[in-house]
């Protein structure tokens, strides 16, 4: 596998260029993107891990200042990037329509999906921006500010649990053999994880909390194994898909 | 346009006048919301993000009534863009030598996009529902308002390219779109980015009431609407005629 271009990602096993080219190019931009996402989230904006719950007033003013530069730099990349989301999405909806159950489960992923972008995604750079706007603002809106952006990047469950149940029943039923079934169960366990992260809005430290073993580390884990077998299902999707095969309607 | 007496109960011919209608959405719409953006005063000239807190609670204090009729205005129309908008899925959808996986992609950065809009409606309203809050309440409200208001482009930005990438792949004899269309698109995405630095800097080009955050932002995607009324029309009108329901 080589990511450098569409071309020589999704290839049969000869190495020539396989799959339909529009859908090609989605797929190859799927991983691309998502390791963007991970440098901005992980590294510059320092959402995934989050930073504690348990943090006074002065913590938060603190956690702002000390990481001030790299959110500014990683949110505003975030903010013209997140049209990225609504590519990678397409993608999955366009192979679920290929499933023999119809177009009712894609439609369910890309409408959940297509809720999650707000609450679950854009509203935590924008609460960390207008933070790193005026840091000389009132800390009490500050923090304010840290707890509304988290618990909303972390918090926001139903989106993307409707997404992920929609898919898996997708899988499952499928006869068309668009995706393994086995994938059908990891995606069962992403389920799973959003049902514990309901616990980020009860506790301010320990296991349940935003940033507890159970509620976040075990999600990671679940979530970087799911996403891998997601890059990992949709390249043979789109791979298997006859490039002579009608557009969708 | 005058549809065909004898294909008017036709499943095409319903097709052309739903597309006609929404096109037409496009300036109705537009002409309202060209009001709405003469009326606010916070528009002319953009407020600076470097008032203090008492300035801007002044200013929402002096300025109550026209912030709220033109931001009710916008909150109540300016989602009734998506029609138009939706004619340009209907015709991606047309396109022959592609999988349609742009026009599901298009449809659905449309919607997120225009929910962080409307977001923004309401955050200018809330600071303008009670004038007399605590100022640095009110300068918040106004923070939110601007940065979801003009930084947060990358949907707008992925409609952009995912047309221009939609009018790249469609390669047969017949496009539907012309082949310029593919480029404006992509000129115009380039122009709106610079936009997301509205959310750091508070001065210069880059700051929200600045050349490019607010100007060229807002000025490249009116421009593409008007562009793309046109553009439309000679596509469904093409349509139309190619399914009979029209004379050509």
């Amino acid at each position: 596998m080589n990511l450098l271009t569409p071309e020589r990602y999704i290839t049969t096993t000869d190495g020539d260029p396989a799959g339909k080219p529009d859908v090609r190019f989605l797929t190859w931009f799927f991983p691309v993107w998502y390791a963007v996402f991970g440098v901005i989230i992980c590294v510059l904006t320092r959402v995934t891990p989050p930073p504690r719950p348990d943090v006074t007033t002065a913590g938060t003013v603190a956690f702002f200042t000390e990481h001030h530069l790299t959110i500014q730099i990683g949110f505003v990349l975030l903010l013209i990037l997140l049209g990225g989301a609504p590519l990678t999405n397409g993608l999955v909806l366009y192979h679920m329509k290929r499933m023999s159950v119809g177009s009712v489960f894609g439609y369910g992923y890309i409408a959940a999906m297509s809720v999650g972008a707000l609450p679950g995604f854009l509203l935590v750079g924008v609460c960390y921006l207008t933070a790193t706007f005026r840091p000389d603002r009132d800390p009490e809106l500050i923090g304010w500010l840290y707890d509304l952006g988290n618990l909303s990047y972390n918090g926001s469950l139903g989106c993307f649990t409707t997404a992920y149940v929609v898919l898996a029943i997708a899988v499952l039923y499928d006869k068309n053999g668009v995706f393994p079934k086995w994938f059908g169960y990891v995606t069962v366990w992403q389920v799973i994880t959003e049902v514990i992260a309901t616990q980020f809005f009860l506790f301010y430290s320990g296991p349940l909390a935003w940033n507890g073993v159970l509620s976040l580390w075990w999600a990671v884990v679940v979530f970087s194994v799911w996403l891998g077998a997601l890059i990992f299902v949709l390249r043979a999707a789109t791979i298997g898909e006859p490039v002579d095969s009608p557009g969708l309607d | 346009m005058q549809i065909l007496q004898e294909v008017q109960d036709l499943p095409s011919a319903g097709n052309i006048k739903a597309q006609w209608v929404s096109l037409w959405t496009g300036p109705a719409v537009g002409a309202v919301l060209v009001v709405a953006l003469l009326a606010f005063p916070g528009f002319w000239p953009p407020m600076s993000p470097t008032l203090t807190a008492e300035q801007v609670a002044r200013y929402y204090a002096e300025h109550t009534d026209w912030i709220r009729f033109s931001q009710i205005t916008f909150n109540l129309c300016g989602i009734m863009l998506l029609p138009f908008f939706m004619v340009i899925v209907v015709q991606m959808k047309r396109m022959k030598t592609q999988s349609h996986i742009f026009a599901y992609c298009y449809l659905t950065a449309i919607v997120s996009g225009a929910t962080i809009f409307a977001l923004s409606n309401v955050f200018f309203l809330v600071a303008a529902f009670r004038p007399d809050r605590n100022p640095e309440l009110t300068l918040l409200l106004n923070d939110l308002a601007w940065i979801v208001f003009i930084a947060p482009i990358g949907m707008v930005l992925a409609q952009f390219l995912l047309l221009a990438a939609a009018v790249h792949f469609d390669d047969g004899p017949d496009p539907v779109f012309p082949r310029w269309v593919g480029a404006y698109s992509l000129a115009t995405g380039v122009a709106i980015t610079p936009a997301a630095g509205a959310a750091v800097w508070q001065t210069g080009p880059l700051a929200w009431d600045g050349l490019l955050s607010f100007w060229l932002r807002n000025g490249a995607f009116a421009a593409f609407v008007v562009v793309m009324f046109f553009v439309l029309r000679r596509a469904v009108l093409r349509q139309a005629v190619a399914e009979g329901v029209v004379a050509g």
